[in-house]
């Protein structure tokens, strides 16, 4: 990594940084505050048989526990807007951003391997979606113990909780490097990504309200960010292989397809 | 050993996008490859100012590319003060400056900010920053402004800074002139003039031929990615036609079959014609007419341009 870039980077990402990060805390720090206002009631309401009973498993989250509550503070689509100006906004730009404005070809004319280039690049990305994400839960648990509920949350399971997001966003994160090495201009870059995250997370909506689409979810990657489960204790090492398995893939992707390709002056 | 020398080197685009061979062209359509440079040969020898030229299109920025390791090369090889263009181009990298063409910067930092990451991405001390900056009249306070308020001209001066701040060996330099009013041209020139008495050296691409004339040793022209010519300034000066413009009383001198006289244009007392070579049979053919006036305009690197690229158009 080059320490020079990555100071760049964060000069300058730290306001949008700081502003998504408050976003995701205030976030976190509701829905908490929510179970512990009207999760009974909810609770109440989906033993009549009032509401669908998959409204209880939306994305693995559900408002009748603690655990439910943060888990779907993580997979709601604010979280995923939010953590996804870095995760994806910042990740398809870092490269064919700077290729379009025209920056790229005086950063690369130092002594630097576009190898390093993109690695630090990657790195200020994970960086970035590891403060937000423990913004998010710096937020719920300020939120849960407002409420008065923090004694139902099992503190050591939150880092756990926090790698498994972390993993998770990391890998839109690889897959949006890999497509920005790969294109010239930014709307590409931007759209392949989009693309693949807003396809994942229907899949995932999909097949946790329709029983019939459940064997779409394990295309999905955001089926791999279990974090009810992981908070009620239960930790499977297979859902975070797969997200490092993506995070590797894209970086394999990346590392081969930047070095060998021409950078023809910006049109 | 030069500080830059390429044997054959070739580039045609379009042959390579960098993705894996079983997904080349499956999304993005594959067009044919168009030949950018081909078979260039040229050795730029350490401590001098060697110009680029050509128009648009000519192949240009794509050597300088390729000598930076942006683009790589179909066929032939180059090597930068003495190391390997494309093994060893973060190395090359370590030792030259670069200013690109219409270069972009990082609007929301200042000039100062921009310098200084650009000074640590280089990973050498930014030693000559205040002295290109007093030469080029960029205060501290103006590098202390936001560059999105920079205007084109002030743009290519933190340009011309940021590639020559660490001092490099070697400067490549595609259109430096670019934006800069008469006044910092004349400052940007005698910059470069400082860095030949220390013995950098400068590769200079540049269509502005009279400023190529102005700073350069030698020149290379390319035209349609091929190599048209490479001399020595001098050499291809004093070589060139001059224009003669003679008014006369009386009969018109002839001149037709002296040697090196071409082009004789008679009209209204005037005669216009090119001067090659040596002057000796010229004025000799002046000695018995009847002269009144007599202009010999020094031979321009334009003309000199335009003849070889009229000399090397295909047939």
């Amino acid at each position: 990594m080059n320490g020079a870039l990555l100071r760049h980077t964060w000069r300058l990402q730290r306001i949008r940084l700081a502003v998504v990060s408050a976003a995701l805390a205030t976030w976190g720090f509701l829905l908490p505050v929510i179970y512990a206002r009207f999760g009974v009631q909810f609770g109440v309401l989906l033993d009549s048989g009032m509401l669908p009973e998959q409204f209880a498993r939306f994305g693995g989250g559900d408002v009748f526990s603690l655990e439910g509550s943060i888990a779907l503070g993580l997979i709601h689509p604010i979280a995923i807007i939010l953590t996804s100006v870095f995760a994806v906004g910042f990740a398809a730009s870092a490269v064919a951003g700077e290729r379009q404005r025209g920056t790229l070809e005086v950063a690369l004319s130092r002594p630097l391997s576009r190898q390093v280039f993109y690695v630090s690049l990657l790195g200020a990305s994970l960086g970035f979606i590891a403060i937000a994400i423990a913004a998010l839960l710096a937020g719920s648990v300020s939120g849960a113990t407002f409420a008065g509920v923090a004694g139902e949350l099992a503190f050591a399971t939150l880092p756990l909780l926090w790698l498994n997001s972390v993993l998770l966003f990391g890998a839109f994160a690889s897959i949006a490097l890999a497509a920005s090495v790969s294109f010239d201009r930014l709307p590409p870059a931007m759209g392949c990504t989009l693309g693949a995250v807003i396809v994942m997370y229907v899949l995932e909506v999909l097949g946790s309200l329709w029983p019939s689409a459940e064997h779409l979810q394990p295309y999905s990657l955001f089926h791999y960010l279990r974090a009810k489960a992981i908070l009620t204790g239960s930790i499977s090492l297979f859902d975070l292989a797969v997200l490092l398995g993506v995070i590797v893939a894209g970086m394999s992707w990346a590392l081969v397809v930047f070095p060998r390709r021409d950078l023809a002056a910006p049109s | 050993m030069p500080a830059i020398e390429t044997a054959g080197l070739t580039k045609y685009y379009g042959q390579r996008s960098g993705w894996p061979g079983f997904l080349q062209g499956r999304f993005r359509p594959s067009a044919p490859p168009v030949r950018a440079l081909e078979s260039l040969d040229i050795a730029v020898r350490e401590g001098e100012v060697f110009g680029f030229l050509g128009p648009n299109g000519a192949g240009k920025s794509t050597t300088i590319r390729l000598l930076l390791g942006f683009l790589h090369p179909t066929s032939g090889q180059g090597r930068v003060l003495g190391l390997d263009m494309v093994r060893d181009s973060v190395a090359i990298r370590r030792r030259l400056g670069y200013l690109p063409s219409g270069i972009a910067l990082y609007d929301t930092l200042t000039g100062e900010q921009l310098l200084d990451y650009l000074g640590a991405l280089s990973g050498r001390p930014a030693a000559r920053r205040a002295e290109w900056s007093e030469r080029l009249e960029l205060s501290p306070q103006t590098l202390k402004r936001l560059v999105r308020d920079y205007s084109r001209g002030m743009r290519q001066k933190v340009g011309i800074i940021q590639a020559l701040q660490h001092d490099p060996e070697l400067a490549i330099l595609d259109e430096p002139t670019e934006g800069l009013d008469p006044l910092m041209q004349r400052a940007f020139y005698s910059i470069l003039d400082t860095l030949k008495a220390e013995g950098r050296t400068v590769f200079f691409s540049s269509h502005v031929l009279s400023e190529v004339e102005r700073v350069c040793d030698r020149v290379a022209i390319v035209r349609q990615g091929r190599l048209v010519a490479l001399e020595e300034m001098a050499g291809l000066l004093a070589r060139r036609k001059r224009n003669v413009q003679i008014r006369y009383d009386g009969p018109p001198p002839r001149l037709e079959a002296v040697a090196g006289v071409t082009n004789v244009r008679l009209g209204d007392g005037r005669l216009n014609c090119h001067v090659e070579g040596s002057m000796k049979p010229f004025l000799a053919a002046l000695a018995d007419a009847s002269i009144v006036d007599l202009t010999v305009e020094p031979a321009r690197l334009e003309e000199a341009f335009l003849e070889l690229y009229h000399e090397a158009e295909p047939a």
